[in-house]
């Protein structure tokens, strides 16, 4: 795919075992550090995280229902999508992969947070945590590569239907939500026979209870507290809900399917060792570069690659120890996959759209 | 274990919580933002946590200090004897300790806590907590309480910070106007450390200074009481103490009643010599660890199937809380002995006997 043009990168599966373990072992120390520091520092960024997220969606609902005029509306949006954005992104995701549980605060733990978004938590908690984390970029093993819906790689085999991926896509964008939501639920697998009825029954019973839940919340209740008013918060609920969903198919499709992105087979996973793991974790993960307040929008899904090697580090650390890996990738040539929000999100949409055709494996992925 | 009812604030809080719990209101106000949200309006205010202000902090020896507690209207009161569980935050962690009440008022409680060396807890009570603080506690919790009616002769026997709850006990017979034959002895190195020292003048007090008067050991309490053994006792003090006393106390109808303190874990840095009882509360079903592999491995291949995922270390969906014991993060090599911790069974290697809800 990529691998056509001469790039001053090594491939991964070209580093010596020796220099492997050498760099399980660094990346190991610099997890050790940082987790050894971890403090109040860090409780009081998320706890503020937190009041900041709760303000910011009373003041938007406040605006939606007690505001007059279209600009309060707009303001209402903004806040109440901010709201979901860092309740999604910063606070939940965070949250739920364990990166506060060292605190013991109950509000702060992964098995119990729950989150503001049509994706039951737990449901969550197996395809992300488990699946992605464990398998990233391994086709036929991480089930967010191309969403079981897209083609990003001509590893896949291609099929007519996409042909329609770009409106997929855009479906897919409109919708982020239901699509993480559904995304547990293994619709494929359970229509060939692969997953057993009761565990599709209970996964399908959890999913419609929770878009239940956020249906009932955002369309029914709060249009109806509004009296009058209804027509104006129901838009308001539905637009940030929109604008949330975008943001977030966004940054996500930004961490694993940018230009570069290494796609793994699976027996290339095979015997990994913890320094081949982190190689993978490396080299199928891409940031976006930005300032302080835009790592805190994206959950420091901007520091995918940090996110990847250390998730249960609390995110708003990769910041500081982004410099440390970025470095180390240097010394040993690798490829540390960084640009801007708009260059990434061009090159993952070039990326779904050259795919839509019968593209071909252009050079054999290079054996171990 | 003896816990008072429902008080009426927990009467009126318990519909509020159960409504909150909903998963229609709670999926659109959290129980977390509501609590959060009465405790910036009033620290006091919580819809089922005990907070507890400090009135006065009295130091009563070197290393010891006393706390004086008004608690909210969740207190539902404690009998002499009982502890309360203290919940901190410190560096960003929650903790909790057990302290022994030393007196309880109609309005207040007591707590005293003296610094142990290392001690996280203890010595952060001692030089941050002032008056004027907001903390959290367990509703009174214990069993090393009088019985309603009292044996005609009793022995209170303490040692060191083991008189914290025996000067509960002592308030507590005193205020029940027990006329029977009571007697109390205390343990300290010296005078310098006797806590209560000024409070207690009480004329059935023995008070052994065991640096100057050596070692208290089964014989001394012997010379010093022969009918010991037929006394109901309350004794607390450290488990070494207490045990070597028990061995040595004749078998007699006279109840024995402790409180000990917790012992220090062991700390092996290799695998276990002998195997271990690790129990899974939850599923209720008990096997043994021998510690040379993880809990989840040990769980497996005595035929439990613990929840889990990557097996890693990575998605932690087989944490879960351990209760008591002390494990091992395989990862880090950190031991780990506090209670109610989360752990990752799929990293975590037995160290003791562990209690674990799984």
């Amino acid at each position: 795919m990529n691998d056509s043009l001469p790039t001053p990168y090594v491939h991964p599966s070209s580093l010596s075992r020796e220099q492997v373990a050498q760099i399980g072992a660094e990346l190991d120390a610099m997890r050790q550090r940082v987790m050894q520091s971890l403090g109040q520092a860090d409780v009081d960024h998320m706890r503020r995280m937190i009041r900041l997220c709760r303000a910011s969606e009373a003041g938007g609902r406040a605006l939606l229902h007690f505001g007059v005029g279209p600009l309060s509306w707009l303001a209402g949006v903004a806040a109440l999508t901010a709201s979901k954005i860092l309740d999604n992104m910063e606070i939940g995701h965070n949250v739920m992969h364990g990166q506060y549980d060292w605190t013991g605060d109950p509000a702060l733990n992964s098995q119990h947070f729950d989150w503001d978004i049509a994706c039951d938590s737990e449901s969550w908690r197996h395809s992300h945590n488990v699946v992605h984390h464990s398998y990233t970029n391994i086709l036929g093993k991480d089930r967010d590569l191309g969403y079981s819906l897209l083609r990003i790689t001509p590893e896949q085999r291609w099929k007519p239907r996409h042909l329609l991926q770009p409106l997929a896509n855009l479906l897919l964008a409109l919708g982020f939500q239901y699509g993480v939501g559904s995304h547990d639920l293994e619709l494929g697998r359970y229509r060939h026979g692969a997953l057993a009825k009761p565990v599709f029954m209970e996964r399908w019973r959890r999913f419609k209870a929770k878009v239940g839940r956020q249906w009932f919340k955002d369309y029914l209740l709060f249009p109806a507290l509004a009296l009058w008013s209804a027509p104006r918060v129901l838009a308001g609920n539905l637009l940030a809900n929109l604008l949330r969903n975008l943001w977030t198919y966004l940054i996500i499709f930004c961490g694993h399917f940018t230009e570069h992105a290494v796609i793994y087979r699976e027996e290339d996973c095979r015997n990994e060792t913890r320094g081949d793991w982190y190689l993978r974790q490396i080299a199928g993960s891409s940031n976006l570069s930005g300032g302080v307040w835009f790592h805190i929008a994206t959950g420091h899904l901007s520091h995918q690659i940090e996110h990847h090697l250390f998730p249960d580090m609390p995110a708003h650390r990769y910041r500081e120890i982004a410099p440390e890996v970025q470095a180390l990738c240097a010394r040993y040539g690798l490829r540390y996959n960084t640009g801007g929000l708009f260059r990434q999100s061009m090159a993952v949409m070039r990326r779904i759209l050259v795919h839509t055709l019968p593209t071909r494996v252009s050079t054999p992925t290079p054996a171990r | 274990m003896h816990t008072a009812s429902p008080n009426w604030a927990e009467h009126l809080s318990r519909p509020v919580r159960r409504l909150l719990d909903h998963p229609l209101v709670e999926g659109v106000v959290r129980r977390a933002a509501v609590e959060a949200s009465l405790r910036s309006l009033h620290p006091m205010l919580s819809l089922g946590e005990v907070r507890a202000r400090v009135l006065q902090v009295v130091q009563e020896t070197d290393d010891c200090r006393s706390f004086v507690l008004r608690p909210n209207a969740h207190w539902r009161g404690a009998q002499a004897g009982q502890f309360v569980r203290l919940r901190l935050e410190i560096d960003g962690r929650r903790v909790q300790r057990a302290y022994s009440l030393s007196r309880i008022g109609r309005h207040t409680l007591r707590i005293t806590v003296k610094r142990q060396p290392g001690g996280r807890v203890s010595n952060h009570l001692y030089e941050q907590l002032q008056a004027g603080q907001v903390i959290t506690l367990s509703q009174a919790e214990g069993d090393f309480v009088l019985p309603a009616l009292l044996p005609p002769r009793l022995l209170l026997l303490s040692a060191g910070s083991g008189i914290t709850p025996v000067r509960a006990l002592l308030q507590a017979l005193r205020g029940r106007h027990y006329g029977g034959d009571l007697r109390v002895v205390h343990v300290s190195h010296d005078e310098a450390d006797f806590i209560f020292r000024n409070e207690l003048q009480d004329p059935a007090l023995h008070h052994h200074a065991s640096r100057r008067q050596g070692r208290f050991t089964a014989e001394t309490l012997q010379a010093l009481l022969p009918d010991w053994a037929q006394r109901p006792t309350w004794a607390c003090g450290p488990a070494a103490w207490l045990e070597a006393l028990q061995a040595a106390r004749p078998a007699t109808p006279a109840p024995w009643n402790t409180e000990r303190f917790a012992a220090t874990p062991l700390r092996p840095l290799q695998p276990l010599g002998a195997a271990v009882e690790v129990h899974f509360t939850q599923s209720r079903r008990r096997f043994a660890s021998t510690g040379h592999t993880t809990l989840l491995e040990q769980a497996e291949a005595a035929g439990l199937a613990p929840r889990h995922g990557c097996r890693i270390g990575i998605c932690r969906a087989c944490q879960c809380i351990k209760r008591s014991g002390t494990v091992q993060n395989l990862q880090t090599g950190e031991l780990c002995s506090e209670p109610d911790q989360a752990i990752r069974l799929c990293v975590s290697a037995a160290r003791s006997e562990l209690q674990i809800e799984a």
